[in-house]
């Protein structure tokens, strides 16, 4: 029987085939997920903001920032033995919850986004799917097994990706 | 304070009784306008750590309407309220009565939408009114924001970047409890974490 591992805010975990990687509710965070068809090995880093910059070192959780947790995500992958070439990647979240108002708006979503691509960009590691932005949570599935990738949004079927 | 989770257990009684006292007055005035009688449960001074946030409200993927402030003022921070849409809809019956409460498609239409704001705009400001007298600090909250969707997903927006230097939050939280129907309505209140040692200066405990 597959196993269904949660990955939290701030987290990142990385799983082998048959399992199953999934995160619940996601916001303005952006879900990082790379996978390696060859040896069936994926991760996912759930990113809740995007630059690390301005953090002292020791303060510094890796595991939060686009600019850190992507690298981290690539490395412990390595370490698990994926061919780097094989690996891509697809990216989820990243949208703007509460509607701006006169006095505010939090447009975390977008630099996420926008963060985790650059992250992506210098790791040389293609985007093969996206879906981010808009206005509505996402919960998602990763299958080890194909990679494949079941996304949910309230008031929607589900969609593969 | 560098990290909410050196926070000591009376700097945290201290932040538990603020939160008594705020939601209070926004209990009082919760009932004067449903016109019922509203309990509250006892507030609670807690730090989180973010893995946690998501599931607070009936899980993360449960559907949720939540209206988010601003704090704004020398005391800054953020204002959260949260209840599941089967109590929304309660609600707008209570407040709007004979009124056909349109909800489809995970929407509520304009006037509905106008309501739920008003409501939180209420209880975020009586809150924030007790807390401004007792500390002698004007607090305003900001125009209300309003979203229905996972509750994991509201939530996350709020507090992530509350989160770049802790892997903790702090949240003061109680809950409006209408026994007639039982509507439960969350909220929660997070200091910034930059107002935090000013605020433990207003309330002796620095």
């Amino acid at each position: 029987m597959p196993e269904i591992y949660p990955v939290g805010m701030a987290d990142i975990r990385i799983a082998k085939a048959p399992d199953v990687l999934a995160v619940y509710g996601v916001g303005s965070c952006v879900i990082v997920a790379m996978y390696d068809p060859k040896t069936t090995i994926g991760g996912l880093a759930h990113v809740i903001l995007p630059d690390s910059t301005g953090i002292a070192p020791e303060r510094l959780n890796p595991k939060k920032f686009a600019d850190t947790a992507v690298p981290l995500l690539y490395q412990t992958l390595s370490h698990a033995g994926v061919y780097k070439s094989s690996l891509w990647a697809k990216v989820i979240g990243g949208a703007e919850m509460f509607p701006p108002t006169e006095d505010f708006s939090l447009n975390i979503g977008k630099k996420n986004t926008e963060a985790v691509h650059d992250a992506l960009r210098k790791l040389g590691v293609p985007v093969l799917a996206e879906d981010t932005g808009g206005t509505v949570g996402r919960s998602l599935e990763m299958r080890l097994d194909s990679g494949k990738i079941a996304l949910t949004v309230l008031g929607e079927s589900v969609r593969e990706l | 304070m560098d990290d909410v989770l050196n926070l000591t257990k009376r700097q945290l009684d201290a932040l538990r009784e603020l939160g008594n006292i705020g939601s209070g007055n926004a209990a009082t005035a919760l009932a004067q306008f449903l016109n019922r009688k509203i309990d509250m449960d006892v507030p609670s001074a807690k730090i989180l750590p973010l893995a946690e946030v998501s599931g607070l409200v009936g899980g993360p993927e449960q559907q949720v309407l939540g209206i988010f402030l601003k704090v704004m003022g020398q005391l800054s921070g953020r204002f959260i309220l949260l209840v599941p849409t089967s109590t929304a809809i309660k609600l707008l019956q209570a407040l709007m009565p004979g009124f056909e409460i349109n909800f489809s498609n995970g929407k509520f239409g304009e006037m509905e939408t106008s309501c739920m704001r008003e409501v939180g705009n209420i209880l975020a400001g009586s809150f924030l009114n007790a807390l401004s007298v007792l500390t002698r600090v004007p607090m305003l909250n900001s125009l209300p924001s309003m979203a229905i969707d996972m509750a994991g997903a509201l939530l996350d927006s709020v507090i992530s970047d509350m989160a770049a230097v802790s892997d903790h939050v702090l949240m003061i939280e109680t809950a409006f409890v209408e026994s007639q129907e039982n509507l439960r309505i969350h909220i929660f209140l997070l200091p910034d974490p930059a107002s935090l040692d000013r605020l433990l200066e207003i309330l002796g405990v620095k």
